[in-house]
């Protein structure tokens, strides 16, 4: 199943309408910062969230494939951080770059022959290795301690600096989330982006350009299970605990529902995605057993009104303000 | 115009007052449950339990005259949901003390920042690993032991069944519980020929029922919740094992009423004593279940009571423990919780100590079977 997803003609070069996104992560995550520990805990959800979907859309939205397995690796580094962290006593953040190192490598064994396949075959393969590794972490008790889960992990730290409260890590999940934002922009420009866009435009035109369409898709797939695995561990470091579910099926459908909302295959759609299918369910708690129905006519309303995602708007603002002033 | 401003000021002031003044009259339980996801059944019954023992408690004057107010978060059955409404609960809430739902996943994950916030918690579910933790929570939940032993000493007492298979689901409760099975049946003359897995959402389980009973198993000891056990008993008639048992975990009356049905008296079931409420005879059980139901069946006459008296057991050993604390702080419930006196429930009897925190230490459990349209004991 090849993703409709458009890539948007998002404008190159630093304009300050580039730097409101950035700045909008900041002022939310000093917004955590004056709130309540229930605030923190929301938006430090949407900004781990957000780095997973970040690298979910190099695959999905920049290279115009479909994965539903992505968070398989997720469950990698999350078990990954916890077992080597809490049983082993390593530094946080050498687990988090260790058990990246380990899902890159199982990205390469696995969407090596995967990734042959097309269209809906390719969805189902990666459906079923994100079942196949869920099975493993409810199986392997020895290992994973099954639906027990993995209790006693220690906060993010950095050279034996521990980030204890909530707020602190706060801080670094938004710093890391921008980093994973940039570091997603610049290889989006690059020749390497450009290759990408070209296999989800059309990948016989792809080819005749002499694009090598295995290996572009095969690279985009190690850097969307990259990101997944840092979103797991960070979750493991963030909550202190991980078992099984937080990497089950609702994974797979929230992260596809942040991605759609905010704007496949835009740089910051999938931040803007990841924070409003956070928050709003928040937003809508007063409603007690209506909650869930509010929040999903809200989200089917957006998706009406701006199919390409809440990021692809301000093209939209673009293009009438254009019409006008050509018919004026 | 300045005095007009002086009297908004102290109205203003008063409200403010008055507002903290009311807030320090309530006593706020949070409530972490899954209303939706696989714990839906025991955790609505668990929610609703509480808000019955909260009506009875407040007619009597609430505790140490503050009024209680149940505060419930829906955690749709999964650790991440149950985080965020737990931290909600203590930064926005303010609540007292947690009286949580049967879902384990999320109480251990909220486990260690509600130590930190000092808040006792009480839970339906089994205790946090940690022992930090541990010190902080109260199980209601009975040992998985209990509900093995009394379907074991059926099986021996009652029946001439001598080899048993154990199908199981792979939730922490069950694994618990599977692993006792395998341990304590030759205590009671029985033999485990064969044991096999299945998901809560299984389907089909003849793959499962067809080994135990090629292996020669005459009673399959089902570990696990929900509708699976309707499933397994409608496969057991399908493969014609016209001879074969199928003993339940204790669930809800209502999934008691379908496989019964399907399997009329070779279907029985573990049963706490308020789930076979005419089978009580007059003594303190008969009392208490009783007291319970007065509350719980005018307002849910349709249904099951069992996990709704757990919560309310646990809400009245609460009422104890503050009688005892003389205080509604969250250190001095948590330290007279280890000091209420074996407190007869509607469930079970309660008996905390510094060393127990799980608090049915004595077997509670009846077997049931449906018969004439109605759960009654077996025995």
């Amino acid at each position: 199943m090849t993703s409709h997803a458009t890539i948007s003609i998002e404008p190159v070069g630093v304009r300050w309408q580039s730097m409101l996104p950035p700045l909008a992560v900041l002022a939310l995550a000093g917004l955590g910062l004056l709130s309540s520990d229930y605030v923190v805990t929301v938006l430090g959800f949407a900004f781990i969230y957000a780095i997973f979907c970040t690298g979910l859309n190099f695959f999905m939205g920049y290279t115009g494939q479909a994965s539903f397995g992505q968070s398989a690796f997720a469950a990698i580094g999350g078990y990954g951080s916890a077992i080597l962290c809490a049983d082993y006593g390593w530094e946080p953040l050498l687990a988090l770059l260790f058990t990246m190192a380990i899902s890159g490598v199982a990205a390469v064994f696995v969407g090596y022959p995967t990734l042959r396949l097309r269209g809906h075959y390719l969805a189902m393969a990666t459906f079923a290795l994100g079942l196949i590794v869920y099975e493993i972490s409810i199986e392997w008790t020895s290992l994973t301690q099954g639906y027990m889960g993995y209790s006693g992990v220690p906060p993010l730290g950095i050279a034996g600096f521990d980030l204890v409260t909530v707020k602190q890590q706060l801080v670094a999940l938004a710093v890391v989330a921008l980093f994973g934002v940039f570091v997603a922009a610049r290889l989006r420009q690059s020749r390497f982006g450009r290759a990408l866009a070209s296999i989800a435009g059309s990948e016989p035109a792809a080819r005749a350009l002499g694009v090598d369409i295995a290996r572009y898709k095969l690279i985009a797939f190690v850097i969307g299970a990259l990101y997944a695995s840092a979103a797991g561990s960070l979750f493991a470091h963030f909550v202190g605990f991980i078992s099984p579910e937080v990497f089950g099926v609702t994974m797979v459908v929230q992260s596809f529902a942040m991605l759609y909302l905010g704007g496949i295959g835009t740089m910051w759609g999938p931040t803007i995605g990841a924070v409003i299918v956070s928050v709003l369910p928040e937003a809508l708690r007063g409603l007690k057993e209506m909650q869930d129905i509010a929040y999903t006519a809200i989200l089917i309303f957006i998706l009406i009104f701006a199919p390409r995602g809440l990021a692809g708007l301000s093209a939209l603002f673009k293009r009438d303000r254009a019409q006008t002033r050509e018919g004026a | 115009m300045y005095k007009r401003r002086l009297l908004m000021a102290a109205a203003v002031a008063a409200a403010a007052i008055s507002t903290e003044v009311r807030a320090e009259d309530v006593f706020k339980i949070g409530s972490s449950v899954g209303l939706t996801g696989y714990a839906a059944v025991i955790d609505r019954a668990w929610r609703d339990g509480l808000a019955v023992a909260a009506d009875a408690l407040n007619e009597r004057g609430g505790l140490l005259g503050k009024k209680i107010e149940v505060v419930v978060e829906d955690n749709h059955s999964q650790p991440q949901d149950a985080v965020v409404g737990y931290r909600k609960m203590i930064s926005s809430d303010k609540v007292n003390l947690f009286d949580s739902g049967c879902v384990s996943a999320g109480n251990f994950a909220a486990a260690s920042f509600v130590v930190q916030a000092s808040l006792p918690m009480y839970l339906c579910s089994i205790l946090p690993q940690r022992e930090q933790e541990q010190v902080w929570a109260f199980s209601f939940l009975a040992p998985p032991k209990f509900e093995i032993e009394s379907r074991y000493r059926y099986l021996k007492e009652k029946t001439s069944v001598r080899k048993i298979g154990i199908l199981y689901d792979p939730t922490p409760y069950a694994l618990m519980m599977k692993g006792l099975g395998e341990q304590l049946a030759k205590d009671f003359g029985l033999e485990v020929v064969a044991q096999d897995t299945y998901k809560p959402d299984d389907a089909d389980m003849t793959v499962q029922l067809g080994r135990i009973n090629a292996a020669g198993g005459g009673a399959v000891v089902k570990i696990g919740q929900g509708g699976s056990t309707v499933t397994a008993a409608k496969n057991i008639k399908q493969l014609g094992l016209d001879k074969m048992l199928l003993l339940s975990s204790n669930d809800d009356g209502s999934i008691f009423k379908q496989a019964g049905e399907v399997l009329g008296d070779r279907f029985l079931f573990v049963a706490p004593p308020v789930q076979l409420p005419k089978q009580l005879k007059p003594g303190p059980t008969k009392d208490a279940v009783d007291a319970f139901l007065k509350y719980w069946a005018p307002k849910y006459p349709d249904r099951d009571p069992t996990n709704g008296a757990r919560a309310w057991d646990s809400m009245m050993v609460l009422a104890k423990a503050a009688e005892i604390a003389k205080s509604t702080e969250g250190k001095a419930i948590r330290d007279a919780t280890e000091k209420v006196p074996a407190y007869q429930g509607a469930y079970a009897v309660f008996n905390f100590s510094a060393k127990q925190h799980v608090g049915i230490t004595e077997n509670p459990f009846l077997i049931g079977k449906f018969a004439n349209g109605e759960l009654v004991s077996a025995e």
